[in-house]
């Protein structure tokens, strides 16, 4: 019986169909890389630097929001929709916090600014995470046992709240976001110069997302984060709090999307109530593409999206980049649903 | 006699029949009771009754993607969009301006049948390669599709007429009409009626026989061989097709079924605005359209319906009017400040009010999850789901790897 | 199926009900003329359709009366979530068609909107008036219209007849305005332009360089954004860069993140680079969304006349200010906002005179509206023609100076 269940299995994901499919997936993806190769070619070198300099930056952020994405689908297989608004939250908490840590824009510069800037980190991932936490307990928890639909749906309804929250507290304007970073532009020899505000957005969600890793591997939480992955049930039989583990990986998940936030609002210097949303998918994106449940696919995946998004704006045309994103989404679920660097796990 | 006395005590205790005899008979009188409350100028309200019947006809496909099927569609709009814009093309002039070069005006009657088949292609067409997925795989295919398909419309220029949309599109036309003094005529036969903003109360007509067409065919196939292979997938996908469900096919149906409706949605929503644009069809379309299923029921007509009656009374009736009810009580009261903005940030009670809008919405999705799961009219079958645990060996292994 | 079957039974059944029962005619209240505005009034476009609703409304209480019949102010909020939608405003426009005593609507705001509406008004047909809408398009017949506007003047008006008038330069004017500045004033070669893909964005972008081109100057990388959610400027500035840009044009307006683009070309283009752009841009909101961009490199076009500049609308603009005296509640179309309530007004008297002293028709309005000539109103003198367009619009042009936007030169044209 088990043997049968098994075949029947397979034969729902490997049909004939399929393998057609993926040719036809391979080939469009062939055609694509070669159209670009010509452009860059055509562009220089300069102008691709450059390029490749505002789509690594964007693609840092989306890393950064993306791992929260994936670290709550791998324990819990939740697709939280609200953490794009928690990522939000964390650039309006920040401004709001700004004139508590003498943030004033145009009158703190230079080496200044780095201990204030360290307190806003800190303060407001604290935030977030505790906000995600709480969002945790109350929206998520009551229904860890509820057919997926309902989780689901709370996530969205958490996610219209946040935003409904942030749209009564600043309104639908467009915030101004102060101006900290430098201009510069930073010579990587030959000629070609790197945005200076590119390269600090790219250290600091490296140096974020190697420390996550290395929580992740090495200390006990982390070990019970991917055992709670695994198996809830044999983990809890191991002696791991399962509530506490879940809590955690929606802390620092939110930490990471507040981080994200105040980079965000570094970086664009605007941030608006309904920002989250639209970013939030293509984190979400990103994950997929990286494989979801998996934390180097997610960063992987964010500076992919990043880098193409920049490449299609500069090279192609801009109207059709979010089309592009999105069909790749499509295409990453209907050729390989594992993602880039995912394992096979059939039936989700 | 005695059979219909029958009828009536074999009904009376069955929620269903309530629920379907209750809307019919608020149907029916619905028109004259506005016009009769409003002194006659309630036609603008009848014609908002026939824009919540749009949603009324895409929470009962929707319902029977998500509840009877058990796949969840996060993109549902993107079927809207296609039967709207399909609308649209084939009947305006916009068709002669595109590299066509020859206008085409299907009569609506036709039209909406070509928007239902479109749309259905659509999801046969998406489903074919993606239903293979499961569970939350098909949920992101779905609001990937859902976030491509308003962008599209939007972008392929001369073809969909861009970001403005196509404007002036045919209005329904009936070789005859009974006139009357609803309108302020006199009884009479009109020839030739078109169907005009002026007399809303046609499009409101036209809505509810919609609407009785699609229960009725949707209902039908709920009782048929096809809706007991969707609840077999939906309850256990292997099993039902280890007993000889054709389970891809089964579910293709309801996807295509689901659509079709939507589509159908959306030609009467082009006829009735005289025009469409892609900003109608965003995510929160599919959001909300899935919780009017949610609300009322998953897996249950009447109570679908009856979500969309209370969700679309919220939010295009009651929130848009909450702002002004609120300047109009704060003035009453003499709290005449509350309403002008002042520099400290606040904006005005009517202001705060109309921005409170997605917290309220937000509000509704959790809470109806948290405090009643199985919705306002639920399914007595899903109801029985919802309470009891999954079992856990149904679950799929899990990872997170670093 | 035998429930199915009962209940389509009991539908049929209401249908017959209805059709044969009395819901009562439409009876007007001799007396109540009810004038009807459509503006973005809530959100962040309400920093641009309050101070214009302001403006109408003030011009109907002024007026009280009209030939023996009260006047009425019947305001609409065409913005969903913060923004125009023409859904709304068509929407908005159905309702005030019920209303048998409106005889005709100041607005709408965004030429997208106006698309959207003047159809539904043109079956009924109702006079509308917009303070600030530019698009070409709406008016006139260009063979591009269709093509990048989606609509023509004929489309948009199934009955064939106009009821749809404007004060405002339409975007012929404000685009090569700003182009011939650019190029005669300015002394540039080169801009790079985007726009919102919104019929006034794209209009008035497409019409800027169409002019700028004509003078000699050279476009680049033209572009149209998606901007109903944020977009990430940063590569198209670069690539504007690359290719010899020298400023920017954005054919866009502030709710549509016009802005937004100043302020990521920090580190791309220098703050001394040249921004430019139509009314759209030109409000406080552009200034904020700049940051430390802003500067007085910043020229925006009005499509109005600066009522401050006439001596005669001295004693009502003063009258006005102390009705409201928040800066915040006069904009750059709250003169133009009451210019188009009182022509409307003027138009309705004419059309009760018309009828014999009695409530006129709507469709009289509109005639009498067409017949509108040399109404001196508070931003300039109007003439309308047949096809609904200002005969001799004027327009300015204002530089971002000394913490606000300044008249630098103003434009008389005729058509």
């Amino acid at each position: 019986m088990a043997a049968m269940v098994q075949r029947l299995r397979a034969s729902v994901i490997s049909t004939p169909t399929a393998s057609l499919i993926n040719l036809v997936g391979l080939a469009i993806v062939a055609v694509a890389l070669v159209a670009t190769a010509q452009r860059v070619y055509q562009g220089g070198a300069t102008y691709f630097f450059q390029t490749l300099g505002f789509g690594l930056a964007q693609g840092a952020i989306f890393a950064l929001v993306a791992l929260g994405y994936t670290m709550v689908y791998g324990i819990i297989e939740l697709i939280n929709f609200a953490h794009g608004d928690v990522f939000t939250l964390g650039a309006f908490i920040s401004l709001a916090l700004m004139p508590v840590f003498g943030l004033n824009e145009g009158r703190i510069s230079g080496a200044a600014l780095i201990l204030p800037l360290l307190g806003l980190f800190v303060v407001t991932m604290l935030i977030c995470a505790l906000v995600n936490v709480g969002i945790e307990r109350v929206a998520y928890r009551p229904l860890r046992h509820a057919p997926r639909l309902a989780p689901l749906i709370t996530a969205i309804g958490m996610s219209a709240l946040l935003e409904g929250v942030m749209n009564v507290w600043r309104g639908p304007f467009n915030l101004h976001y102060p101006d900290f970073l430098p201009s510069t532009q930073i010579p990587i020899g030959g000629g070609v110069t790197i945005a200076a505000k590119a390269v600090m957005v790219i250290v600091v969600a490296v140096v974020l997302m190697v420390s996550l890793t290395l929580f992740v591997n090495r200390s006990k939480l982390g070990k019970a984060m991917r055992a709670t992955a695994q198996d809830r049930d044999a983990a809890q039989l191991m002696g791991i709090d399962i509530n506490r583990t879940i809590s955690a990986t929606f802390f620092i998940g939110a930490a990471l999307a507040g981080a994200a936030g105040i980079i965000y609002g570094l970086y664009y210097n605007s941030v608006q109530a309904f920002d989250g949303f639209q970013y939030g998918l293509y984190a979400f994106t990103a994950a997929v593409f990286g494989g979801i449940g998996n934390i180097p696919g997610a960063a992987l995946g964010g500076i992919l999206i990043g880098v193409i998004y920049s490449i299609s704006d500069g090279y192609f045309t801009v109207s059709w980049t979010q089309v592009l994103v999105f069909a790749i989404l499509i295409f990453v679920l209907v050729f390989r649903p594992t993602g880039l660097l995912g394992m096979r796990v059939p039936e989700k | 006699m005695t059979t219909v006395r029958n009828f009536v005590r074999s009904n009376v205790r069955n929620p269903n029949a309530v629920a379907y005899f209750l809307m019919a008979v608020s149907a029916l009188f619905f028109p004259a009771v506005v016009q009769f409350a409003t002194g006659g100028s309630g036609d603008y309200l009848v014609g908002l009754a026939a824009d919540g019947g749009i949603y009324m006809l895409m929470a009962i496909g929707l319902n029977v993607v998500v509840g009877f099927a058990g796949l969840l569609d996060l993109g549902y709009a993107a079927f809207f969009a296609i039967g709207s814009y399909t609308y649209a093309l084939v009947a305006s002039n916009h068709l002669g301006v595109t590299p066509i070069g020859h206008s085409l005006h299907v009569p609506f009657w036709i039209a909406l049948f070509i928007g239902m088949f479109v749309a259905a292609t659509a999801g046969a067409l998406l489903g074919a390669p993606t239903l293979r997925l499961r569970g939350d795989y098909l949920a992101i295919v779905t609001l990937g599709f859902g976030e491509i398909v308003p962008r599209v419309f939007r972008n392929a220029g001369i073809w969909t007429g861009g970001v403005p949309g196509i404007s002036a599109l045919d209005v329904p036309t009936l070789p005859g009409w009974v006139q009357g003094p609803w309108v302020g005529q006199d009884f009479g036969w009109v020839p030739d009626f078109r169907f005009t903003s002026a007399n809303l109360t046609a499009y409101y007509m036209l809505m509810i026989i919609l609407i009785a067409f699609v229960v009725i065919l949707v209902h039908n196939l709920y009782n048929s061989r096809l809706g007991r292979a969707w609840m077999a997938v939906r309850e256990d996908e292997t099993a039902a097709a280890a007993s000889g469900v054709n389970t891809v096919s089964v579910k293709l149906l309801a996807f295509s079924i689901g659509a079709a409706t939507s589509g159908f949605a959306g030609a009467f929503y082009g006829a009735k605005l005289s025009y469409v644009s892609s900003e109608n069809f965003g995510f929160i379309v599919s959001v909300t359209v899935l919780a009017m299923v949610v609300l009322g029921g998953m897996g249950n007509i009447p109570g679908a319906m009856l979500g969309a009656i209370v969700l679309y009374f919220i939010l295009f009736w009651l929130l848009p009017n909450a702002p002004g009810q609120m300047q109009g009580l704060a003035s009453s009261l003499g709290l005449d400040w509350l309403n002008q903005s002042n520099p400290n940030g606040w904006p005005g009670i009517g202001e705060v009010v109309s921005r409170s809008k997605y917290v309220i919405f937000g509000l509704i999705l959790v809470g109806i999850m948290l405090l009643r799961p199985q919705g306002l009219l639920p399914s007595q079958i899903r109801k029985q789901e919802l309470t009891h645990e999954e079992p856990e060996a149904l679950a799929a292994p899990r990872q997170l790897q670093a | 199926m035998v429930r199915a079957r009962g209940l389509a039974v009991l539908i049929v059944a209401a249908f017959v009900a209805f059709a044969c029962g009395n819901a009562g005619g439409g009876t007007s209240s001799k007396g109540t003329i009810d004038i009807g505005s459509d503006l973005p009034t809530s959100g962040a476009d309400a920093s641009s359709g309050l101070p214009t609703q302001y403006g109408a409304a003030f011009a109907v209480s002024q007026a009280g009366t009209v030939k023996g019949f009260t006047l009425k102010f019947v305001p609409y909020d065409d913005a969903v979530n913060g923004k125009h939608d023409p859904t709304k405003g068509a929407q908005n426009l159905q309702q005030m068609l019920s209303d048998s005593k409106l005889l005709g609507m100041v607005g709408p705001f965004n030429s997208g909107v106006a698309a959207a509406e003047i159809p539904v008004a043109n079956q009924a047909p109702l006079a509308l008036i917009s303070p600030s809408n530019t698009n070409e398009c709406l008016t006139l017949a260009f063979d591009y219209c269709q093509k990048y506007a989606g609509y023509t003047a004929a489309s948009l008006r199934p009955t064939g007849k106009n009821n749809y008038f404007r004060v405002a330069a339409n975007d012929t004017f404000q685009g090569p305005a700003m182009a011939d500045f650019a190029a005669d004033t300015l002394g540039l070669k080169t801009i790079a332009v985007f726009d919102d893909q919104e019929p006034f964005g794209l209009g008035v972008a497409n019409n800027f360089a169409k002019e700028f081109t004509k003078k000699g100057g050279t476009v680049v990388a033209r572009q149209g954004f998606d901007t109903s959610s944020k977009p990430d400027f940063h590569a198209w500035l670069n690539k504007a860069k690359a290719a010899g840009a020298q400023g920017i044009y954005a054919g866009a307006t502030s709710a549509s993140y016009g802005c937004i683009a100043r302020s990521q070309s920090q580190g791309i283009f220098d703050a001394n680079s040249y921004y430019l752009g139509p009314d759209g841009i030109g409000d406080g909101q552009c200034i904020k969304d700049s940051g430390a961009m802003a500067s007085d490199h910043m020229y925006a076009t009005q499509g109005v006349a600066d009522a401050n500049s006439n001596t005669s609308a001295a004693a009502t603009i003063a009258a006005y200010k102390k009705a409201h005296p928040s800066p915040d509640d006069t904009g750059a179309y709250t003169f133009a906002g009451y210019d188009c309530a009182a022509i409307l007004i003027d138009a309705i008297g004419r059309a009760i005179d018309a009828n014999g002293g009695n409530m006129p028709t709507r469709q009289q309005v509109i005639d009498q509206m067409a017949k509108t000539s040399n109404f001196a109103g508070l931003t300039g003198t109007y003439t309308l023609n047949d096809k609904g367009d200002p005969t001799t619009p004027a327009l300015q042009v204002q530089q971002y100076k000394g913490g606000a936007w300044t008249t630098v030169k103003n434009i008389a044209v005729t058509v």
